[in-house]
């Protein structure tokens, strides 16, 4: 029945093309260990989930249905590259599942008692869990294939879950939520509020020097329509996905109409990831601080995981104050259909292509609506293929971006798909609406060594976007280009 | 003596494995409706739930999925379905049968449809058999039970296809015919404990978004249960 312990010299077996070395084990963090009585707090934990949660349904389930067809292998770019079984979904589903089903049902009692081979959960067993759970990128590809429908993204993330409560996790994970949580900050990038402020002043200044118009980014102000939410990230690393942003938001005529929160502007959900508690708690912050500013619709910036936490767990977690939900990609192209921006279809000459966020795709929420936005304004589009709902992961899925100890395996193995995919369309211009996909798109052609930038969609619109009586279009590529010589 | 046993198993053997599997499958049908409807209640609200048949209706006719993954394994596995729901219910054999015990007239298949439906869901169980037992990644990942439920699919088909052709048979018809009624009884035993409860269970598997849809307050409680009131990040 158990089927861990896939013998791990396989993996070195070239005839069968195996060729990943499981020998090098992807670091994880494991806080205050016990390492005396681990199987006894992962049942203690596993049961505590089980009482509280709706998992068992979900789980008496799948220990039924799971197929072992391997159909999932096909579609993860992981397995692509590896040929590791440990890397087959149904494979680190099982994992978990054979853990419920020997500890937690009737079935798997009298097995225990009247079988002499039957699972027993080891603290190797565990270990190879947190080994599996932090190679997958979660980004539920596979259950798009999946005859049954299982979501080996969901098990992966509840295997987390339970591993995160006895205090295995991934260390970038958990100091981020940390502060997020419990800092004085609440980002997960420690920005206090005057970094903020001295940070929203540096894009003021380039706003002004990009379209020669003054204006001043709202804090802090009451009953605006949009409290608006971004990877707090991108204050630090993306402007120009902000002054994309910003130039919508002013085109449109909606620059009374929004405001960012001081207390909290961090959308990042990294219990997204790895946990149910995180994920309801960051959820009520962004919550309690619209609901502060007496805002009406929460306004997610360019990014996969927020957008997706905000949109599919304020409705779950927010209660009597679950607001609307709505990506900027959603907004920019509602205005784009209203006329209400234009956007210059003589400034983008490159080739551009469009990487899907599986968090924004996968589900088939975000799709056509940034294609209907590119097409407006890129003379040379080209798809990626596969995309839309059935893309591929960048590689940094799941919070695996975060993990820097981990960057020779989201390049080598977790982006290799990807890379491929970026070099067949020949694009000199990725775009990637998404903090974590930016991130590591960047990482990845860069060591990859691709022809391509990768940026994210508003920085794109940054460039094409006309705004009445400020510099034009033209005008601003032809500063910026002679800036670059 | 053995028109008797027979007799047994065409009867209320048969009527008590039957009644088995349908209370086997609607203990799971209960406890997922009551996970579903119960306990997620109001957060089913927000679903999208035309979106999410569509994709599922999808997969009552798979051609897009089809031509992924193991070619020969996906239209192998999606021919066997065919045929391992109209024979069973179609037969003219067996017509009688479900009217005798449900009391329903269904129409019959031709004895010339029966027999192609049939040869097709044995050859491709026997494909199914030999995916699994060829490829090293199958091998890997492979349980015992997705090995031995094949064989206890297969046999009811092989025996009632060699019943049905005295030609073929090496055996005596009524000793191939029991063997055909104790397989398909088995069969029955075993629909709710093995994977081929997805008959039920796969309408639930496929909505995976509702799985998505968490009970508030419960990571609180989780962390309370473990670490008490003050339990940290």
């Amino acid at each position: 029945m158990a089927i861990t312990g896939v013998p791990t010299d396989v993996s070195h077996d070239k005839d069968n093309g195996f060729v990943h070395d499981l020998s090098k084990r992807l670091p994880y963090h494991v806080e205050n260990p016990h390492p005396e009585n681990t199987v006894e707090r992962f049942l203690d934990a596993f049961a505590a989930v089980l009482e509280h949660t709706d998992y068992k349904s979900l789980l008496d389930s799948y220990c039924r249905t799971t197929n072992k067809c391997n159909r999932c292998s096909v579609t993860c770019p992981v397995y692509q590259v590896t040929k590791d079984p440990r890397d087959i979904p149904c494979y680190k589903t099982t994992l978990l599942l054979q853990v419920y089903q020997r500890y937690f049902t009737f079935g798997g009692w009298l097995r225990s008692n009247f079988t002499p081979s039957s699972f027993e959960l080891t603290p190797e067993v565990i270990e190879e869990m947190a080994e599996v759970f932090y190679r997958c990128t979660a980004c539920r590809r596979c259950t798009l294939e999946c005859p049954m429908g299982m979501d080996h993204g969901l098990i992966t993330r509840l295997g987390r879950y339970i591993l995160s409560l006895i205090g295995i996790s991934s260390k970038a994970l958990q100091v981020s939520v940390r502060e997020q949580l419990e800092g004085e900050t609440h980002n997960t990038s420690k920005i206090p509020k005057p970094a903020l402020m001295s940070n929203l002043e540096f894009l003021e200044e380039e706003f002004e020097d990009q379209f020669g118009i003054s204006l001043k980014v709202p804090v802090d102000e009451m009953n605006r329509e949009y409290t608006f939410f971004c990877a707090v990230s991108d204050y630090l690393m993306e402007p120009d996905t902000l002054l994309g942003n910003m130039a919508v938001l002013y085109a449109a005529g909606d620059w009374d109409k929004w405001t960012i929160g001081s207390q909290n502007f961090d959308g990042i959900n990294y219990g997204l990831f790895y946990s149910d508690w995180h994920l309801e708690k960051i959820i009520k912050q962004l919550v309690r601080e619209t609901t502060r500013l007496k805002g009406q619709k929460l306004l997610i910036g360019e990014c996969g995981h927020a957008s997706r936490s905000a949109h599919d767990f304020v409705p779950v977690f927010g209660g009597a104050e679950a607001y609307p939900v709505v990506s900027f990609i959603e907004y920019t192209l509602d205005c784009v259909r209203k006329g209400k921006i234009k956007l210059n279809p003589d400034i983008i000459t490159e080739k551009v292509t469009y990487h899907d966020p599986c968090n924004m795709a996968r589900g088939g929420w975000i799709v056509n609506q940034p294609r209907e936005i590119l097409k407006t304004f890129v003379k040379d589009y080209v798809e990626m293929t596969p995309g839309g709902r059935n893309n591929y992961c960048c590689g940094g899925g799941g919070g695996l971006v975060s993990i820097d100890e981990i960057y020779d395996y989201r390049m080598e193995i977790g982006g290799k798909v990807k890379a491929d995919q970026i070099v067949a369309t020949g694009a000199k211009i990725c775009i990637a609406p998404c903090a974590n996909c930016k991130k590591q798109l960047k990482e990845l052609v860069a060591y990859h060594k691709i022809d391509c930038e990768v940026i994210g969609l508003h920085d794109l619109i940054l460039k094409a976007i006309e705004i009445p009586g400020a510099k034009s279009a033209a005008e601003r590529k032809e500063e910026a280009e002679l800036y670059a010589m | 003596m053995i028109d008797k046993w027979i007799d047994f198993f065409m009867g209320p053997m048969f009527a008590l494995t039957f009644l088995f599997m349908v209370l086997g499958l609607g203990r799971h049908l209960v406890l997922q409706l009551d996970t579903l409807f119960r306990r997620k209640g109001d957060r089913l609200k927000h679903m999208p739930w035309r979106k999410m048949m569509k994709d599922s209706l999808g997969w009552a006719f798979p051609i897009k999925h089809l031509v992924t993954g193991n070619v020969i394994f996906s239209n192998a596995s999606f021919l066997f379905h065919i045929g391992a729901i109209l024979v069973p219910l179609f037969l003219l054999d067996h017509i009688a049968l479900w009217e005798g015990l449900l009391k329903i007239n269904l129409p019959a298949l031709s004895p010339m449809w029966a027999d192609i439906l049939t040869v097709i869901t044995i050859v491709t169980l026997l494909v199914l058999l030999m995916n699994r037992t060829i490829f090293a990644k199958m091998r890997a990942i492979g349980r015992p039970s997705d090995y031995w439920i094949l064989v206890l699919t297969l046999l009811p088909f092989v025996t009632g296809f060699l019943a049905a052709h005295p030609s073929m048979n090496p055996l005596r018809w009524e000793t191939m015919f029991l063997l055909h009624l104790l397989s398909a009884e088995a069969l029955f035993l075993m629909i709710p404990f093995s994977k081929l409860s997805h008959i039920v269970l796969i309408f639930f598997d496929r909505i995976s978004e509702v799985h998505w849809q968490l009970r508030p307050g419960a990571g609180d409680r989780v962390a309370e249960a473990l670490y008490g009131k003050e339990a940290k990040v």
